[in-house]
């Protein structure tokens, strides 16, 4: 094999690696705090991708810009989808978590009727966003590096950066990791639980309005194209550790560089039987993930 | 529970005594049923859904019409009755479907279901319940194949495709002296795309070319980086590509950010880039220069359309959008075919019905509308006189390059094709 292919599928590794790291790191922020694992995570990515794309089919607006629009409006979709859908279930559960199997069947749902919406509001068509600045490759000798996957990739490394350097050194952070490591110590010393959960989910679900807008850029747009997203963030979370920050880009990084680097030898369709072997693998051997606390 | 199953076994037996007593005028009610259910299996979410809403929209717009037009004549204008299900463009979902069709809403004859990896297992159960099955889209070899008595095909089957294909290049080569002589196939791994890269690879052979890359790759990727990255270093002159939408999609944009050159371009063999919401999607720049297995010719319809078409094609934009597209069409011929034998069957039977469908031959009217010019089944149920044409992208326009008697005068094959840096 030739070295220069090797490397330059290790680049793409690093890069796609960083994106799914990227993509999941609201995923194990939400379960990190509120032990939820969100099955709609994936969906909540699609609603991102498709509002950065009808802010350019219908107001122009670059899907680098809308990440203004985009933001926001996933932190309010998350939050309202905490409030209004999960935290009646919260308040049912006298434990002091919620019994991950029932709110994972909750989510799942949601996951069934935000894709279902999404095909009879947006159709089935595929669609596609592209970006108006003018990113010249960076070239590797003779290949080119794609400049949009360089700044999602880029953007998931800081996002990791900021979101660990927020939870420790601002109060809602610290409230946020104390809710997190005991629920009623949390209340007994005066925070809003059921705000801290809403708002999480919506740290959570922000995140993917970033990278919905960022992705838009070179991803095909269609209703299901969350779910491929969304089993892969859970893959990657399970990987670099439940809860863990770092461990979300770490997970990511790993995955996306074994299987660049395994494509090369071996069908994508095996590559994809490898990768999950590995997976298994670490979990066997160590199960808290690469970076999670045993 | 015990009560239930009394009632249906009681039930079952006055069925049973009432179906002898009436046994002879079951033919004079069949003849003067006022409806007959037509059912279809269409991937209508999933990743073929853009596919599956042009086909029912084809399918729809010709029933319309038949019924306008007083329904099938030979039964006392008895009206068609369509009931769509969807496979979610998943086999296991067709195959309920089906059943469910069949069992429950008593259909007289089948359709469907685009993808081959659906199409496959489900028309098997219409077989199982001598159930007549008219083929769309699907062309994955073994599904004419299988001395089935009630499945048929109007078009291509996948030998046709690559056969196609590789008849245009070496009708290019012919023409020019010059041409690829390493292929590479990259093709999404599931019934149809597999059936397809089979076929090339023995056609391949023969014609002596050498394969440098043969690679499938499972649906609804998110990232094509690895893969190109291997196509780029087996350097073959010329690439065939079988995907559907999305990955197509994916595919051709990451083809061009990557300016990975093919000195004799990219063949494609349709799904993705027949698909008119594919070109909606993507800059013309990525799919310049593109060879598509095209199952309808579309330059030929643009040019000259018929007259009686016109009104079917502005009602298809009008509910989607864009043009007609070979789905399309291909759905509103099935339904003149599926007319065509009732009128000679002159019974919904399903047996009498699979019997005239078997004896189709249609030359000329609506049924033709897909760009065949004879409908002919052999005993394995094909046609055997569907083809296709090979277009090349140029001016952003898709042009009939193959066969050489349909190419425009106008037409200028681009071979071989400029590298990207080289466009303007």
């Amino acid at each position: 094999m030739d070295p220069l292919i090797l490397s330059f599928a290790l680049v793409n590794g690093l890069l796609i690696g960083g994106i799914y790291g990227g993509v999941a790191l609201g995923l194990s922020l939400i379960f990190g705090v509120m032990r939820v694992v969100n099955f709609a995570h994936g969906s909540l990515l699609m609603l991102a991708l498709y509002a950065a794309f009808w802010l350019q089919a219908l107001a122009g607006i670059d899907p680098y810009a809308s990440v203004v629009v985009t933001v926001p409006l996933l932190f309010a979709v998350g939050f309202l989808i905490q409030s209004v859908v999960i935290a009646p279930l919260i308040r049912r559960e006298s434990a002091l978590v919620v019994e991950p199997l029932s709110a994972l069947l909750l989510t799942a749902g949601v996951y069934l009727v935000i894709d279902n919406l999404a095909l009879m509001a947006f159709g089935p068509d595929v669609r596609s966003a592209s970006t108006s600045l003018a990113l010249a490759p960076l070239m590797l000798g003779p290949i080119p590096v794609n400049m949009q996957r360089l700044i999602a990739f880029s953007a998931a490394i800081l996002a990791a950066v900021l979101l660990s350097l927020w939870l420790r050194s601002t109060r809602l952070g610290r409230a946020i990791r104390a809710t997190a490591q005991n629920r009623d110590a949390a209340v007994l010393s005066g925070i809003d639980v059921p705000m801290i959960y809403a708002v999480t989910f919506g740290i959570g679900a922000a995140l993917l309005g970033l990278f919905g807008s960022l992705l838009a850029t070179f991803i095909p747009i269609t209703p299901q194209v969350g779910l491929s997203f969304g089993i892969r963030s859970f893959i990657v979370v399970v990987l670099g550790g439940i809860g863990s920050i770092p461990g979300s880009i770490v997970g990511g990084l790993v995955i996306g560089v074994f299987e660049a680097l395994a494509s090369q030898f071996v069908p994508a369709t095996s590559a994809a039987i490898l990768s999950l072997g590995l997976f298994i693998l670490i979990l066997l051997v160590r199960p808290s993930g690469l970076m999670g606390r045993a | 529970m015990t009560t239930s199953f009394s009632r249906r076994v009681a039930l079952r037996g006055a069925l049973a005594l009432s179906a002898a007593a009436f046994a002879t005028t079951a033919q004079v009610q069949a003849q003067s049923q006022t409806e007959i259910s037509v059912g279809w299996v269409l991937p209508l979410s999933g990743g073929s859904a853009a596919i599956g809403q042009q086909a029912r929209t084809g399918v729809q717009i010709a029933v319309d019409q038949i019924n306008a037009a007083g329904g099938i004549k030979a039964l006392n204008g008895a009206k068609l009755k369509l009931v769509f299900a969807d496979s979610q463009s998943k086999p296991d979902i067709g195959v309920s479907e089906t059943e469910r069709l069949i069992q429950r809403e008593n259909v007289a004859v089948m359709s469907g279901a685009f993808n081959s990896a659906v199409t496959f297992p489900a028309t098997e159960v219409a077989e199982r319940y001598k159930t007549p099955w008219i083929v769309m889209g699907a062309v994955k070899d073994e599904i004419t194949e299988r001395n089935f008595k009630y499945v048929f095909r109007i078009n291509n089957k996948a030998t046709y495709d690559a056969r196609e294909q590789l008849d245009a290049i070496d009708l290019l080569k012919k023409e020019t002296g010059q041409g690829p002589k390493t292929l590479a196939m990259f093709y999404e791994g599931s019934d149809w795309g597999r059936s397809h890269a089979a076929n090339v690879r023995k056609l391949a052979k023969e014609r002596g070319y050498t394969l440098v890359l043969d690679e499938a790759a499972p649906p609804n990727q998110v990232d094509f980086s690895a893969q190109l990255l291997k196509i780029r270093a087996a350097k073959p002159d010329a690439l065939i590509a079988a995907f559907y939408t999305p990955d197509h999609l994916l595919l051709s944009r990451q083809m061009l950010e990557q300016q990975l050159n093919l000195p004799y371009g990219v063949h494609s063999v349709g799904g993705g880039t027949e698909d008119p919401s594919f070109y909606k999607a993507i800059s013309p720049k990525a799919v310049a220069y593109y060879f598509v297995q095209e199952d309808r010719q579309v330059d030929a319809l643009q040019g000259e359309r018929l007259p009686e078409f016109a009104d079917v094609e502005a009602k298809f934009k009008a509910q989607l959008g864009y043009d007609m597209s070979a789905y399309g069409a291909q759905g509103f011929a099935v339904m003149y075919v599926i007319k065509d034998a009732l009128e000679r069957a002159r019974s919904a039977e399903r047996q009498v019905l699979r019997d005239a469908v078997a004896a189709t031959d249609i030359t000329a009217g609506p049924a033709l509308y897909a760009g065949y010019q004879r409908i002919k089944f052999d005993e394995q149920g094909q046609n055997t006189f569907a083809h296709g044409a090979i277009s090349q992208n140029l001016n952003g326009q898709r042009r009939t390059v193959w066969p050489a008697e349909s190419r425009s005068p106008d037409t200028k094959p681009a071979w071989p094709v400029p590298a990207f840096g080289a466009r303007s």
